[in-house]
């Protein structure tokens, strides 16, 4: 009975079912809005739909890729994979054996598709042959009547290699997933950070490490330099100082990473710094706001007794009575404000950079224009194992796939009273393109095409 | 697009019609005379293209890596590259253009449909990883739509031996052996590189997005894809499934790259893989 199980998980056919199963999982996860990779779409459907949002739930298949049908089937892939490896590591010791019984009469021996009579030329002989062999990159062993010879000996291995990555993949995997930090934080031009856990954003609250702790990281935001062009984002520059003085520079594709934390660039945004005034011209309050209004978002404030809506223009025009951006290059940055007290409209305006808007006798002024910036902060231990897999996973493909093994027989021999080399030769994987393959090997070996 | 780019591009799409009824023509009508001179048509379609290329290049200053329309310029760019590459290499695989030129055409025609205004680099391609991520994905793109083509050709092929007079134009073909393992080795190609373009991408993720793997729709069928082809090979290597079965299997398995290439951004718009490109 056990040996019957472990024959079907270690089943190619099981390894099969495995992945269909895994695809299929992965095919619903596209379809359904997943929680922890589409939060706002899963909310605002959650929201729509609660009872098919529920349902779903229940069956995880809204958190699919951890759902506990997934890790099972992870599971049996890896114990599969295991069995597979611990059955193929003897079977590749055995083949990359060089016995003397590996060779065998050329003209008799099984298995192998290529046959080749060649004449040998007078100034050519057994040693010849062989010391060509070699010089093409065949290890070749001999006795008295013939001659093995095998090319990419050592590729069985990559097979092992090859799996093998898929373990370190995993292992890595696991040691980072469980040692993760993740959490975004907002922070503006001139604002300092000391990692305070309290600093980071709350929706969505950040996921603490199982195992360590979250990043340790200090510095301020001395500037962020966003570039635009027309409406395409084609850069930014975000430069950091830390407590001992040095800057690092934060772009797309180059985050600033320091203790196994990386601090990716997520979101852009602008900070204005707005002061009310009253009638008598006193001021009543004033700060920077963080409003994420670059993509035509609505964002709002309060100053006062009021509260503001606000809507942004990086490159404001205002054409047939319609305020639009030309691109969105921050050529002309504006904003268009709607200011409310106790719910009710008392006035609306625009405020272009370092503008005002006076109203009931009130002036909001714009101070300072400072960008803010939003920071996917990740804290994984365990990443040079996955890239160690990836690289072991690329090496070994290439080896296995593209330096598969050659083996030829051969022997010497009169026939006809002419010394002729004999050969047989087979190859991995092609059978067709490897006689094409032998045939120029031999016939350029001893200057002659073969009598086959 | 720019303005040469237009015109070179609706050159080339013309050419490769012209040429694909041609090859379509020679099959049908039992005439392989003409076989060379349509490569040599369908190779005056490829120059087009190539100017085409050079053109955008010249207008935007990098070279056609996303969205939608870049993707079916350049991808059929290679494909169409590796089909006249193993066609001069050996005139046997010339007639593997009866398949690939189709796949192109409703390529390009699809991607001119989508975005082919001319756009500034946007700023998450500028990087290194971009050239490696992109060029090996469009290698293994264009090994398996060869492994797709010689697997209709082998098929065609092995259907026509039925026959009791066979088509003179199937003659000209590598036999049917040498095209089973053809197909075999194009997926062997097209695996290694979709292997170096995924640890790669992954890579790049990274430092991108923050993690190596997101579950972006984009990566998911990508891996979909990858799986897919290693158990094709897996059923060649250990299982000895061959020739019809191999045919059909690389012609089929073709989808899951279109759908990655093409389909998911189609049909979910939150893939990571648009990079404000579309």
């Amino acid at each position: 009975m056990l040996k019957k199980m472990l024959k079907s998980l270690r089943s190619l056919r099981f390894t099969i079912v495995l992945i269909s199963l895994l695809g299929c999982m992965f095919i619903i996860g596209l379809w359904v809005p997943q929680k922890d990779l589409l939060r706002d779409i899963y909310f605002q459907w959650q929201a729509s739909s609660p009872k098919l949002v529920a349902f779903l739930d229940f069956f995880q298949l809204t958190s699919i890729y951890t759902s506990w049908v997934t890790l099972t089937l992870w599971a049996f892939f890896f114990i599969n994979l295991s069995l597979v490896m611990w059955l193929r590591i003897p079977v590749m010791m055995k083949r990359i054996e060089m016995p003397l019984a590996r060779i065998a009469d050329p003209e008799a021996a099984p298995g192998y598709p290529f046959r080749g009579n060649y004449p040998l030329p007078a100034s050519m002989d057994r040693a010849a042959v062989i010391k060509g062999l070699a010089g093409s990159g065949y290890a070749v062993i001999s006795n008295d009547l013939a001659f093995y010879g095998v090319k990419n000996r050592l590729s069985p291995l990559a097979s092992g290699l090859f799996h093998l990555s898929f373990f370190l993949i995993l292992v890595g995997g696991l040691v980072s997933v469980y040692s993760e930090f993740i959490g975004y934080i907002d922070l503006a031009q001139g604002e300092p950070f000391a990692g305070e856990l309290s600093r980071y954003n709350q929706k969505p609250p950040p996921k603490m490490p199982k195992i360590g702790s979250p990043p340790h990281a200090a510095f301020t935001i001395q500037s962020v330099v966003p570039q635009v062009v027309r409406n395409t984002p084609v850069g930014i520059s975000v430069k950091l100082v830390d407590p001992q003085g040095a800057v690092h520079e934060v772009g797309i594709n180059s985050p600033y990473t320091t203790e196994h934390s990386s601090f990716v660039f997520k979101h852009l945004g602008v900070a204005p710094l707005f002061t009310l005034t009253d009638p008598s011209g006193r001021e009543v309050g004033g700060s920077y706001f963080k409003l994420d209004v670059v993509n035509g978002k609505e964002d709002g404030f309060r100053l006062g007794d009021f509260t503001f809506k606000a809507y942004f223009f990086p490159d404001f025009e205002q054409k047939d009575g319609i305020k639009r951006t030309k691109t969105m290059e921050f050529n002309n940055p504006t904003f268009y404000l709607i200011a409310e007290r106790a719910g009710q409209k008392v006035a609306e305006g625009i405020v272009p950079k370092l503008g005002s808007l006076d109203f009931l006798g009130y002036r909001l002024q714009m101070r300072e224009m400072p960008y803010w910036v939003r920071f996917y902060v990740i804290k994984q231990r365990g990443l040079a194992i996955v890239y160690s897999g990836f690289a072991i996973a690329s090496i070994a493909v290439i080896w296995r796939l593209i330096f598969f093994r050659r083996e030829i027989l051969g022997a010497v021999r009169e026939k006809d009273g002419v010394p002729c080399l004999l050969v047989a030769g087979r190859s991995e994987y092609y059978k067709k393109l490897a006689e094409d393959e032998f045939a120029l090997l031999f016939g350029k070996l001893v200057g002659q095409t073969p009598q086959r | 697009m720019a303005y040469w780019e237009m015109i070179f591009y609706w050159v080339a799409l013309i050419v490769y019609s012209l040429s694909c009824g041609g090859f379509l023509y020679s099959f049908i009508f039992k005439n392989p005379r003409v076989m060379p001179k349509l490569t040599a048509l369908f190779m005056v379609g490829f120059l087009a293209h190539t100017v085409a290329i050079i053109a955008r290049f010249n207008a935007t200053g990098h070279l056609p890596w996303s969205g939608h329309y870049e993707y079916a310029l350049m991808g059929g760019w290679f494909i169409l590259g590796a089909t006249l590459w193993v066609g001069w290499r050996n005139k046997q695989l010339q007639g593997l253009a009866v398949a690939t030129l189709p796949l192109v055409i409703i390529m390009m025609g699809y991607g001119y449909m989508q975005h082919p205004g001319l756009t500034p680099k946007a700023a998450s391609l500028k990087t290194i990883w971009l050239y490696i991520h992109v060029y090996f994905a469009w290698l293994a793109f264009g090994a398996y739509s060869l492994a797709m083509a010689a697997g209709v050709l082998f098929l065609k092929k092995q259907k026509d031996s039925l026959n009791p007079v066979p088509n003179e134009t199937y003659a000209r073909f590598p036999s049917l052996e040498h095209l089973d393992e053809l197909i075999f080795r194009y997926v062997v190609f097209g695996f290694i590189t979709d292997t170096i373009m995924m640890a790669a991408g992954a890579l790049w993720a990274k430092d991108l997005w923050g993690g190596y793997w997101n579950w972006d729709p984009v990566e998911t069928w990508s891996l979909i894809s990858w799986l897919t082809y290693g158990i094709l090979i897996h059923l060649r290597v250990t299982f000895g499934w061959k020739e019809k079965r191999l045919a059909w299997l690389a012609i089929c398995a073709l989808s899951t790259v279109i759908i990655c290439f093409f389909g998911v951004n189609l049909v979910v718009n939150t893939s990571l893989h648009m990079f404000q490109v579309r």
